[in-house]
C-alpha cells in the first residue's frame, strides 16, 4: 500500500523512529571507533600516544604468519557456521512440526523440556559439556563403553574430535530457538491450504514442500540469516568447551583471534582490523544471502 | 479407511518416541546442573553416571537465599527483564509493521541497516562503549542498561515482525478499511491479534536477552546493590576455585522463569488466520 | 489519521517511556543522600577471603565515619581488562588488588601509580621484600599476602608420609593407582593436577633446572629444563601411569575431593575448600627431582594494592590510609589464621601460630624454595606460547625437544607482535 499524505509519512516517522534513534546512538559511535582504531597502532607500546597508520594492520591481519594459521581458522569458522545453521534449522523445523501436530498430548512438557537447552545459563552447561566429553570420566564415552561397547573416543586431545565436540555442544543449545521460531511460523498458515491439498489427495512430502516450507519462509529467514551472524561470532561456547583452543590452539574461531589480539597481547589495532574484515565477510554474506531469499519482500504478493 | 488409520497410528507413535528421544537429549546436561546443586563441596563434575549424586542436599538452594542477596539480584534483573520485554514488544511491532507494509525511502537500508548491528564482534565494542556510558552518565543507570539491551534485542525482533506480518494478506486491511476503520484500528484489532505468534517471539527474546546478559551488565553496573542476576552468578565464579554447588542452584533458579514464561505466551502460538476470514 | 489516533499513539509511547523512567529512578533515590567519601576497591578474591577483607573493610569504616569503602569482585582475566578499559576512560576503582603480574600491562599503561614517595621507608620496612613490586625503578604494589603457589596436596587418609623426592612420589603413586572393582579401569590415581596448564607445568621445568625468561625478559624456554620436565610428565602419565589421561583443573579437583587420587598439586587457594569437604589434607613441598639434585620450584607471587592514576587527590590520602590498614600486623594475622594466606608483615611471619601451624610452615618452605612471578607484559606471550606445544607434546604428536624449540620461536614471535 503506499500513500505519499504527509500525514502517512508523520505516522510512518513515529513508528520507525524511535527504535532507530536508539539503535543507531548505541551502535554508531562504536563502530566508528572502532574503524579510526583499525587504522591505528595502537597496543601495549602506544596505548595513549597511538597515531594513524594506514592499512598496515589490516595487512597484518591477512599476511601475518598466525598460529594456527588465519585461513584454516577462517574455514573451520564458516564450517562451523553451516554445520551449526544446517542442523539447528533441521531440527528445529522437524521437532516443530512433530509437535505442531493436533493428536499430540502433553505438548505443554514437551515444549517446557525441550525449550531448556536455550533457558539454561551458558557458562555451567557448557563446561557440562565439557566434563561429559572428558575421556575417563565424562558420560559420553562412560556410555559408549558401558552400553554400546564402542572404544571411548580422546574428545579434547584431538582437533577434529574437539571441534565435533564443540559443534555438538552448540547443536544442542541452538536447536530450541529455532524450534520455537518454527512454532511460531508454523501458526501463519492457514488451515485450509492443508484441507484443500488434502481434498487434491496431496502426500505428506507435496505438503511439506509446497505449503509449509515456503509459507515458513519468511519468517525462518530472519532467524536464519541472525543465526548465521550470531553463529560465526560466537566464541563462548567453543572457548568454554575446549578450555581456550585446546588441543594446542586448534579449536578457535575467526572471533577468538579478535579476543585474543585484545585481551591478551593489547593489540587493540590489530584487533579491530579483525573485527572490521569479520564485519565485512558477514556483511557480503548478509547481502547475497538476502538477495537470494527476497527477504525485504513480501511472501502473497 | 483401516489403512490410513494406521498410517496416522505410526505417524503419532513414531512421534512421541521422537519427542521423548529429544526431551531426554535436552534434559540430561540440564539435570547434570541440577545435580552440581544438589552436590555439597563444590563438585562440577562426578566420574560416575549416577542420576542423583550421594550425599545429596538442598543446602546451596537455602545458602543461596540466605548467604548471598540472591533475590536482590532476582529483582533487579525481573525489573530490567521486563521493561526490555515491553519495549522490545512494542517498539518491534510498530516498526515491523512499517517496514512490511509501506515503502518508503530508506526501507532496505533500514532494515539491512539492522542486520549490520549485529555483525560486529562485541570484544572490541567494550572500549568504546564504556567511553560512551560514562560521557552520557550512564554507569549504575537501569536506564543505560535498558537502552543497550533494547539496541541488542531489537534488530532480530523487527525483522521477525516484519516476517510475519508479511504472511498476513493485505486484504485483511483492506477489509478492515471497508469495514470503516482508519489504520490504526486495523492495526490494533484486525493484525495484532494475528501476529500473536511473533510477538511472543518477541517477548521471548527480548526477555531473555535482558535476563541472561552479562558483558554490558558488567561494564555498566559496578555498584553491587544493582546487579543482576548474571553478575551475581559470575560472582560465584573464580578462576581457579568457583563455587560450583552455589552457581548450580542458581543456574536451576534462573532458568525457571524463562520457561514459566514460554508456557505461558506459548497459548498464543496458535494459527489465528484462515484463508476465509476474507469474504472475497 | 485523525487527532484522536494520533492521540492513542502519543499515549502507547509515553507509558512505555514512563516505565523506563520509573524504573531507572527507582535505583538512583538511594545514592544521592551518601556523603562521604567513597573508595572502591576492585579484586579477584574468591569468596571466604572476601568475608574477611568486607569484616576489615567494616573495622575501617567504624574507625572513620566519613569514608564509605566498596569492594567489588571481578574475575582475574576481567579485573586486568574491566581495569584497563576503566582508567583509559579516566575512571576505575581507586584501588586495584590482585597478583602482581597485574603491574607490567598497567605500568606501561601508565595506570597506576608509584608508591615509593607515598609510603615512609620505615613503614615499608616492615614487610618482606618479596612483597613489595618494584618495576623499572618504582614501587607498584604493596602486598599483604604472599603466595599464589603450588604445592602438593595430599590426603592424609591414603599418603600418611608425603613423598620428599620424585622417585618417592612414583613409588607412593604406584602403591596407590589401582583399579579398585576389577572392571578394568583404573580407579583411584596416586596423584593428580591441571597437568595441561603450562603454570602447573613449571615446577617440573624448574626442578629440572629450566626457568621461562631470563633477567631482560627474554624467553629462555628452549632448555634442557623444559625438554626433561615435559619428559617427565610423560613418564608420568605413560610409563607409571599414575595420573589420569585427561585432567583439567575440574576433573583433578574432583578426583582429589572424592578421594579418589592420594595426591594433587594446587595452591594456597585450594586447601580451605579441601578442608571444608572434609579431606584430611595435609601440604608438603612439591618434591626434589633426583637426577638434577633441584627443588620443583613453584612460581610465588604477591598479592597487593595499586593506585589507580586517576585518584583525585582528596581520595588518596584516604586510599594510603586504607592500605596502611589493611596491610597492618592484626589484618595480615586474622587473614592467616583463618585462610592459612603468608602474611608479608615480618612480625606476623615471626608469630608463633605462622611458624607452627603445619599448613604455614610447609607453605613458608615451599615460598622459599619457589621463584617470584615475573610482572613484565611479555609474560602473557610466554603462556600462549607454551601452551600448544606442551599440549602436543601430551598428545603425542611432537617430541620434547621440538616442542621447546617451537616454544621459544613462538614466544620470540608474540614478544615481538606485542611491541611493534
Amino acid at each position: 500500500m503506499q500513500s505519499q499524505t504527509l500525514r502517512h509519512r508523520i505516522y510512518l516517522f513515529i513508528l520507525v523512529a524511535p527504535a532507530f534513534v536508539v539503535l543507531f546512538g548505541v551502535v554508531i559511535y562504536p563502530f566508528f571507533y572502532n574503524i579510526v582504531l583499525s587504522l591505528s597502532n595502537m597496543n601495549l607500546r602506544h596505548i595513549r600516544d597511538w597515531r594513524i597508520i594506514g592499512f598496515g594492520q589490516y595487512i597484518k591481519v591477512f599476511t601475518e604468519p598466525s598460529q594456527p594459521d588465519f585461513y584454516v581458522v577462517f574455514l573451520k569458522t564458516v564450517i562451523w557456521t553451516v554445520v551449526n545453521l544446517f542442523f539447528h534449522v533441521v531440527l528445529g523445523v522437524f521437532l516443530a512440526l512433530v509437535l505442531n501436530q493436533k493428536e499430540i498430548r502433553g505438548k505443554a512438557i514437551f515444549r517446557a523440556i525441550l525449550v531448556l537447552p536455550w533457558a539454561v545459563p551458558q557458562l555451567i552447561v557448557a563446561l557440562t559439556w565439557r566434563g561429559m566429553f572428558n575421556y575417563e570420566y565424562g558420560s559420553i564415552n562412560l556410555m559408549l563403553t558401558q552400553w554400546f561397547n564402542i572404544p571411548g573416543v580422546q574428545w579434547l586431545r584431538h582437533p577434529l574430535e574437539a571441534f565435533i565436540a564443540v559443534i555438538i555442544t552448540n547443536v544442542w543449545l541452538g536447536f530450541p530457538f529455532m524450534m520455537v521460531i518454527a512454532l511460531g511460523a508454523l501458526q501463519s498458515i492457514p488451515h485450509d491450504l492443508y484441507e484443500a491439498s488434502d481434498i487434491d489427495g496431496a502426500s505428506w512430502y507435496h505438503k511439506l514442500r509446497h505449503i509449509t516450507l515456503p509459507l515458513i519462509r519468511p519468517v525462518m529467514v530472519p532467524a536464519i540469516t541472525l543465526g548465521t551472524i550470531w553463529t560465526f561470532n560466537n566464541l563462548n561456547i567453543v572457548w568454554l568447551v575446549s578450555n581456550a583452543g585446546e588441543p594446542s590452539d586448534q579449536t578457535h574461531l575467526l572471533v577468538s583471534f579478535v579476543y585474543k589480539a585484545a585481551f591478551n597481547f593489547y593489540r587493540y589495532g590489530y584487533g579491530a582490523a579483525l573485527s572490521m574484515v569479520i564485519f565485512f565477510i558477514l556483511l557480503v554474506f548478509s547481502l547475497t544471502f538476502m538477495r537470494k531469499s527476497k527477504a525485504t519482500q513480501n511472501v502473497y504478493s | 479407511m483401516v489403512r490410513r488409520k494406521n498410517t496416522t497410528t505410526l505417524r503419532i507413535t513414531a512421534s512421541y518416541v521422537v519427542l521423548m528421544v529429544f526431551s531426554l537429549v535436552a534434559l540430561y546436561p540440564v539435570w547434570q546442573i541440577f545435580n552440581i546443586s544438589l552436590r555439597p563441596s563444590d563438585r562440577l563434575l562426578s566420574t560416575s553416571l549416577e542420576l542423583i549424586p550421594a550425599n545429596a542436599s538442598f543446602g546451596n538452594y537455602s545458602a543461596l537465599f540466605t548467604e548471598r542477596p540472591f533475590l536482590l539480584w532476582m529483582l533487579n534483573s525481573t525489573f530490567i527483564a521486563l521493561t526490555v520485554t515491553l519495549t522490545g514488544v512494542a517498539l518491534a511491532s510498530t516498526c515491523g509493521y512499517a517496514f512490511s507494509r509501506y515503502s518508503f525511502i530508506g526501507k532496505k537500508i533500514g532494515l539491512l541497516s539492522l542486520l549490520v548491528t549485529q555483525m560486529f564482534p562485541a570484544t572490541m565494542l567494550l572500549l568504546p562503549m564504556y567511553i560512551m556510558l560514562v560521557q552520557l552518565h550512564l554507569i549504575n543507570s537501569y536506564l543505560g542498561i535498558v537502552i543497550m539491551y533494547s539496541a541488542t534485542a531489537l534488530p532480530f525482533c523487527i525483522w521477525q515482525m516484519k516476517g510475519y506480518y508479511d504472511t498476513i494478506p493485505t486484504s485483511l486491511e483492506e477489509a478492515g478499511k471497508i469495514d470503516g476503520c482508519n489504520e490504526f484500528q486495523t492495526f490494533v484489532r484486525i493484525i495484532f491479534p494475528l501476529a500473536a505468534p511473533a510477538l511472543v517471539i518477541t517477548a521471548l527474546f527480548s526477555f531473555m536477552s535482558a535476563w541472561t546478559e552479562y558483558v554490558v551488565a558488567a561494564q555498566i553496573l559496578q555498584d553491587t546493590e544493582l546487579w543482576t542476576l548474571p553478575l551475581g552468578l559470575k560472582s560465584f565464579e573464580s578462576n581457579m576455585g568457583s563455587e560450583w554447588g552455589l552457581y548450580g542452584a542458581a543456574s536451576v533458579i534462573v532458568t525457571i522463569p524463562v520457561v514459566v514464561l514460554f508456557l505461558s505466551l506459548s497459548r498464543w502460538l496458535v494459527s489465528g488466520l484462515t484463508l476465509g476470514s476474507v469474504k472475497e | 489519521m485523525n487527532a484522536r489516533t494520533a492521540l492513542r499513539i502519543a499515549v502507547a509511547f509515553l507509558s512505555v517511556t514512563l516505565a523506563v523512567v520509573a524504573v531507572t529512578t527507582l535505583d538512583s533515590c538511594g545514592t544521592g543522600r551518601d556523603h562521604r567519601i567513597r573508595l572502591t576497591i576492585w579484586h579477584q578474591d574468591r569468596i571466604d577471603i572476601r568475608v574477611i577483607l568486607q569484616r576489615q573493610l567494616d573495622r575501617f569504616m567504624q574507625l572513620h565515619r566519613e569514608v564509605r569503602v566498596e569492594q567489588l569482585f571481578k574475575e582475574t582475566e576481567e579485573l586486568r581488562s574491566g581495569f584497563i578499559i576503566a582508567a583509559l576512560a579516566g575512571q576505575g576503582p581507586e584501588i586495584v588488588y590482585g597478583p602482581a603480574d597485574q603491574v607490567g600491562p598497567f605500568e606501561i599503561m601508565k595506570i597506576i601509580l608509584p608508591l615509593e614517595e607515598v609510603f615512609p621507608k620505615d613503614w615499608l620496612a616492615q614487610f618482606d621484600p618479596r612483597g613489595l613490586t618494584w618495576y623499572k625503578g618504582h614501587l607498584y604494589q604493596v602486598a599483604d599476602k604472599l603466595g599464589n603457589h603450588l604445592t602438593l596436596v595430599y590426603n592424609k587418609k591414603l599418603v600418611p608420609v608425603p613423598p620428599r623426592t620424585d622417585e618417592e612420589l612414583i613409588r607412593i603413586g604406584k602403591t596407590l593407582t589401582a583399579d579398585l572393582n576389577g572392571d578394568g579401569k583404573t580407579d583411584r590415581y596416586g596423584l593428580t593436577w591441571n597437568y595441561t596448564e603450562p603454570f602447573f607445568f613449571i615446577p617440573f621445568m624448574t626442578g629440572f633446572g629450566g626457568w621461562i625468561m631470563d633477567d631482560a625478559g627474554n624467553p629462555t624456554l628452549n632448555s634442557r629444563g623444559t625438554v626433561d620436565g615435559l619428559k617427565f610428565i610423560k613418564r608420568l602419565r605413560d610409563e607409571e601411569k599414575i595420573i589420569p589421561n585427561e585432567a583439567d583443573y575440574n576433573v583433578a579437583d574432583i578426583l582429589f575431593k572424592d578421594g579418589n587420587a592420594g595426591m594433587i598439586v594446587n595452591g594456597d587457594w585450594s586447601w580451605a575448600g579441601y578442608q571444608k569437604a572434609g579431606l584430611d589434607i595435609g601440604v608438603a613441598p612439591l618434591p626434589l627431582i633426583t637426577s638434577t639434585g633441584l627443588w620443583c620450584a613453584p612460581m610465588v607471587s604477591p598479592k597487593g594494592f595499586s593506585l589507580n592514576a586517576n585518584i583525585s587527590e582528596e581520595k588518596k590520602a584516604w586510599a594510603l590510609e586504607l592500605i596502611r590498614f589493611l596491610m597492618s600486623a592484626e589484618n595480615q594475622m586474622e587473614s592467616a589464621r583463618e585462610l592459612y594466606t603468608m602474611p608479608t608483615h615480618m612480625q606476623v611471619q615471626q608469630s608463633d601460630f605462622v611458624q607452627q601451624n603445619d599448613i604455614l610452615r610447609n607453605s613458608r618452605i615451599q615460598i622459599d624454595r619457589g621463584r617470584s612471578l615475573p610482572v613484565v607484559p611479555e609474560l602473557r606471550a610466554i603462556w600462549d606460547a607454551m601452551r600448544p606445544s606442551y599440549q602436543a607434546v601430551l598428545a603425542g604428536t611432537m617430541t620434547p625437544e621440538r616442542a621447546a624449540e617451537e616454544m621459544q620461536l613462538l614466544a620470540l614471535r608474540r614478544i615481538k607482535e606485542m611491541n611493534e
